[in-house]
């Protein structure tokens, strides 16, 4: 069974058609890519995902459950979590804090050990992303890669973690923390069997990532298959290139 | 001058200063978390003068008088869960774009129902609490017990605000949402309940205000009117969003009232507050404290 189903599913802002009976299915530990040119819908679809937006029409599936309706934070804590291309931190809070204030504000249990226990775990996923020399700065004080792995860092806190969709990932970033968080997301995929859905615009980061890609287009999947596959497929390139009109231009 | 009415002066501009400043952070409070304009705070205020009115000369008595407070704090807390709910919080359902005008006008409708409510039931009239406690000296400053009082309960009611929001969990959930609301929803917790606590503690302190204030301006349906515009003017003088910005511009607000009374005219008093706004908002648009917002 998949992980996550997508039947139908539309995104109208008034008059602009977004997202237009979008058709896509993922199975568990699989790294999907979500590429197409800029303004295809793919942010608009992770944010319908992620329970930000609510659907024109059509379904979303997680483990065959229509999680729909479902507002963002009970997503989350069904194991979907979401990053963003412009990191959604708390700014004016520590690295520590960020990694915490997530579970603590949501859980009943405050005891000494529980917060011990989260500090440790807390920890141990910084280390993992290579951010535990600076957990305790302001999150206003790292750097744009940093951030981008302070937010899968702060995804990884989340109990029973199974769907990571992550929107570019490495837009912005400079190579070292790129190879650390292709790093990370290989190491969860493998150790942890965490499913990934990546938007991104990096061919060569989603090349490496993904078995699969689905490539977008006006607001539509036009193609599916592995990186080689859809790279040669027409209708993408015409929809990267512009096709015979980008020809005929140059 | 001598130096002694001076800071007589000065002392009197900071209480009347700090007794502002509870009322601009419930307004900076609400704007901060929820990013919208709350314009009824100032019956919100009336209400909890009303509530320490009828607690005083019906239930608890003169001598209890300070069991109003967290009591009219109380009432208006789950007045304001329930508004939240049920009147705000469908603007924050899908992805309304402007979000902004329909708070204003519900927030707006709100002030004019509870104003003429208040009005239906209490009647034109203006009440009066009995005071607090007698009058007293604070240094060389003769001060009235009542504005002792709301400087005592000021500061206490700000110090648990800043225990609540910087020392517990669910405090720093709430600055979380405030610095990112879309972070604080992904990352697993309900902006909905969120949105009604913050509403709720936003109104609630409003009430304190007025039910510790209820002696010092007395009670009637619009009392809240010039708390509220003291209010936005320190809001806006502060930075919006920013509560030590308005707790600091609380204090320069009160000091400015009463050096330009003493030094110019006290007939002038609230235009002096104007001015320093209109060269604020000339010199730092974004308050003395706000952020500064990136353009492109």
């Amino acid at each position: 069974m998949s992980i996550l189903q997508v039947n139908n599913l539309a995104k109208h802002f008034g008059g602009l058609v977004a997202v237009k009976d979008l058709t896509l299915s993922i199975k568990p530990g699989e790294i999907r890519g979500l590429i197409g040119p800029n303004g295809c819908g793919k942010t608009t679809t992770m944010n319908m995902l992620a329970g930000l937006y609510k659907p024109t029409r059509g379904d979303v599936r997680y483990h065959g459950k229509s999680i729909v309706k479902l507002p963002p934070h009970i997503r989350t804590a069904q194991g979907i979590m979401r990053t963003f291309q412009i990191p959604k931190l708390f700014s004016e809070m520590t690295v520590e804090e960020n990694m915490m204030v997530p579970a603590l504000a949501t859980s009943t249990e405050k005891t000494p050990e529980f917060i011990e226990a989260l500090e440790n775990k807390a920890t141990e996923k910084l280390t993992f992303c290579k951010l535990d020399h600076v957990s305790h700065l302001l999150a206003k004080q790292l750097s744009g890669g940093q951030r981008m792995l302070l937010q899968i860092a702060r995804g990884l806190m989340v109990e029973g973690l199974e769907l990571f969709l992550m929107d570019e990932p490495f837009a912005g970033i400079n190579q070292v923390i790129k190879e650390t968080i292709m790093d990370a997301i290989m190491e969860m995929n493998d150790n942890q069997g965490i499913t990934f859905l990546i938007v991104s615009h990096e061919m060569s980061s989603v090349r490496r990532l993904c078995q699969t890609v689905c490539v977008m287009h006006e607001g539509s999947l036009i193609a599916e298959g592995s990186m080689t596959e859809v790279a040669n497929d027409p209708l993408v390139i015409e929809a990267y290139l512009g096709g015979q009109n980008a020809a005929s231009d140059s | 001058m001598d130096l002694i009415i001076l800071t007589q002066y000065v002392l009197s501009g900071l209480v009347i200063g700090v007794i502002y400043a509870l009322m601009a952070v419930s307004i900076t409070f609400v704007h901060g978390m929820m990013k919208v304009v709350n314009w009824s705070m100032g019956e919100y205020y009336m209400m909890g003068g009303y509530i320490q009115y009828l607690l005083i000369t019906m239930l608890i008595g003169p001598s209890l008088w300070f069991l109003g407070i967290p009591i009219a704090f109380a009432i208006i807390f789950m007045l304001g869960v329930v508004i939240q709910r049920y009147m705000l919080h469908p603007m924050f359902v899908g992805e309304s774009e402007r979000m902004d005008e329909y708070a204003t006008i519900v927030t707006i409708t709100l002030m004019i129902l509870f104003r003429n409510l208040a009005i239906i039931i209490g009647g034109p009239y203006q009440y009066s609490v009995p005071d607090y406690f007698p009058p007293t000296d604070l240094g060389p400053l003769p001060i009235s017990g009542n504005r002792f009082m709301a400087l005592i309960g000021t500061a206490l009611i700000l110090g648990i605000l800043y225990y609540v929001m910087k020392k517990t969990w669910p405090g720093r959930a709430l600055l979380g949402m405030s610095q990112n609301r879309i972070g604080i929803q992904t990352a697993g917790i309900n902006v909905r309940r969120l949105d009604e606590i913050a509403f709720g503690i936003g109104v609630g302190l409003a009430a304190a205000a007025g039910a510790l204030l209820a002696p010092v301006f007395l009670v009637w349906a619009e009392s809240g009117s010039v708390p509220t515009m003291k209010g936005f003017e320190i809001v806006v003088i502060g930075g919006l969003g920013s509560i030590p910005g308005s707790i600091i511009a609380a204090l320069l607000l009160g000091l400015i009232e009463s050096l330009g009374s003493v030094f110019i005219s006290s007939e002038y008093r609230d235009l002096f507050g104007f001015v320093f706004l209109i060269l604020i908002l000339i010199f730092r648009p974004n308050g003395l404290f706000g952020d500064r917002e990136r353009l492109a």
